[in-house]
């Protein structure tokens, strides 16, 4: 339990974590918000470094695969003291597997042998691979329409989906946590997600964009566009 | 055991002091951390944010009356009195202080994003400030019946 006063001032001087979704433009950069948390002890921005290498994509090479979020997730849980950041990379870990196995089976393929993801959830997955939703839909509620999606071959929407089923998982943790470590590592969580959404936003707008752009150009096939040949 | 008893009983009379001095420099502190953060994020109503986090002073003033109220010769007789009314007015006065802090600085935190909630996030920490003084009153009536 960390204390519940030791960052009054650093909390208070971020934007409140729901105006970061409905705000137009971000209302905090990321420079902007490290600037904000060079408030945190040398420990705490460690360990807000860890959390954040394992959560966040972006943290990840290309070529990184399952053993490597394992590998982490196993360090961070063995370095993590506070309960509730305990169960957030539980969580998200349990998500992440839950969503891995519908892409498994998704391409056909059966349930992983031996160990394999993380979590509570890993055996029983495997055990009940043919069920729609792995038998998950008490603990996972949103299992049943991220399978849809990954049916449906729709990245986006499933991206959203889950993005959404994070956000409302840390609002959970967010509630009994002020002005300690553990909110500012929600909001620091909860800002990627906002930072993934945008992002996703904006290649939906580019994608959109490209569809109107070809449907227009259709009605005038002779139309020559600057730098195409005749 | 005599010289013990009438130890407490000095304890008494200046508890209210020292458990009210720390609660208000503590619940100060952290509504004042609340409103130097706010500062930083909001273009102005800076002034509002410090007035808040005065909020918690309050208490040092009630501990102050009290002990000048249980002020007196301290005797073997009277000393149980002042130690139990002392001590327990100071240390409710003392969470009331940090927690009416916390309050304040949860209403800084909720206000600088819309000023409209201002005075209706006040409400917390006005309602522990209401416990605060009955503490006060109460330490204030019974102090009446010590010898």
């Amino acid at each position: 339990m960390s204390d519940p006063d030791e960052y009054i001032a650093l909390v208070s001087s971020l934007p409140s974590s729901e105006r970061l979704f409905v705000a137009k433009q971000p209302p905090l950069s990321r420079l902007r918000l490290d600037r904000r948390l060079a408030a945190l002890s040398a420990e705490h921005s460690l360990m807000l470094a860890q959390i954040e290498a394992l959560l966040s994509w972006s943290a990840y090479d290309m070529q990184a695969d399952e053993a490597v979020a394992i590998r982490r997730a196993k360090a961070a849980l063995r370095d993590i003291a506070q309960p509730t950041l305990r169960a957030i990379v539980q969580d998200r870990m349990e998500l992440r597997t839950a969503v891995a196995a519908l892409r498994l089976r998704a391409r056909g393929d059966g349930p992983p042998p031996g160990a394999w993801g993380l979590g509570r959830w890993t055996r029983h997955i495997a055990a009940n691979w043919s069920e729609p939703t792995f038998r998950l839909d008490r603990s996972m509620p949103w299992l049943r329409e991220a399978a849809r999606m990954i049916e449906h071959r729709d990245p986006l929407e499933l991206q959203r989906h889950l993005l959404d089923v994070s956000f409302r998982r840390l609002q959970r943790h967010a509630a009994r946590h002020q002005f300690d470590f553990e909110a500012v590592v929600i909001y620091v969580l909860k800002w990627n997600i906002f930072d993934r959404w945008a992002q996703a936003n904006a290649e939906a707008a580019a994608r959109r964009f490209s569809e109107l752009s070809l449907e227009a150009l259709r009605d005038f096939p002779d139309l020559m566009l600057e730098g195409q040949a005749p | 055991m005599t010289e013990f008893v009438l130890a407490l009983g000095w304890l008494g009379i200046y508890a209210p002091m020292a458990l009210g001095t720390i609660a208000s420099a503590i619940g100060c502190s952290i509504a004042g951390q609340a409103s130097i953060g706010a500062m930083l994020e909001t273009e102005g109503g800076y002034g509002r944010f410090v007035g808040i986090s005065a909020f918690p002073s309050t208490f040092v003033i009630y501990g102050i009356v009290i002990m000048f109220t249980l002020n007196r010769e301290v005797t073997p007789e009277n000393a149980g009195g002042l130690f139990g009314v002392g001590l327990l007015a100071g240390i409710a006065l003392m969470y009331c202080g940090i927690w009416q802090g916390r309050a304040c600085a949860s209403a800084i935190n909720a206000s600088k994003e819309k000023p409209e909630i201002f005075g209706l996030s006040l409400a917390p920490a006005a309602i522990i400030e209401g416990f605060g003084v009955f503490a006060f009153v109460f330490a204030l009536v019974i102090s009446a019946g010590i010898s």
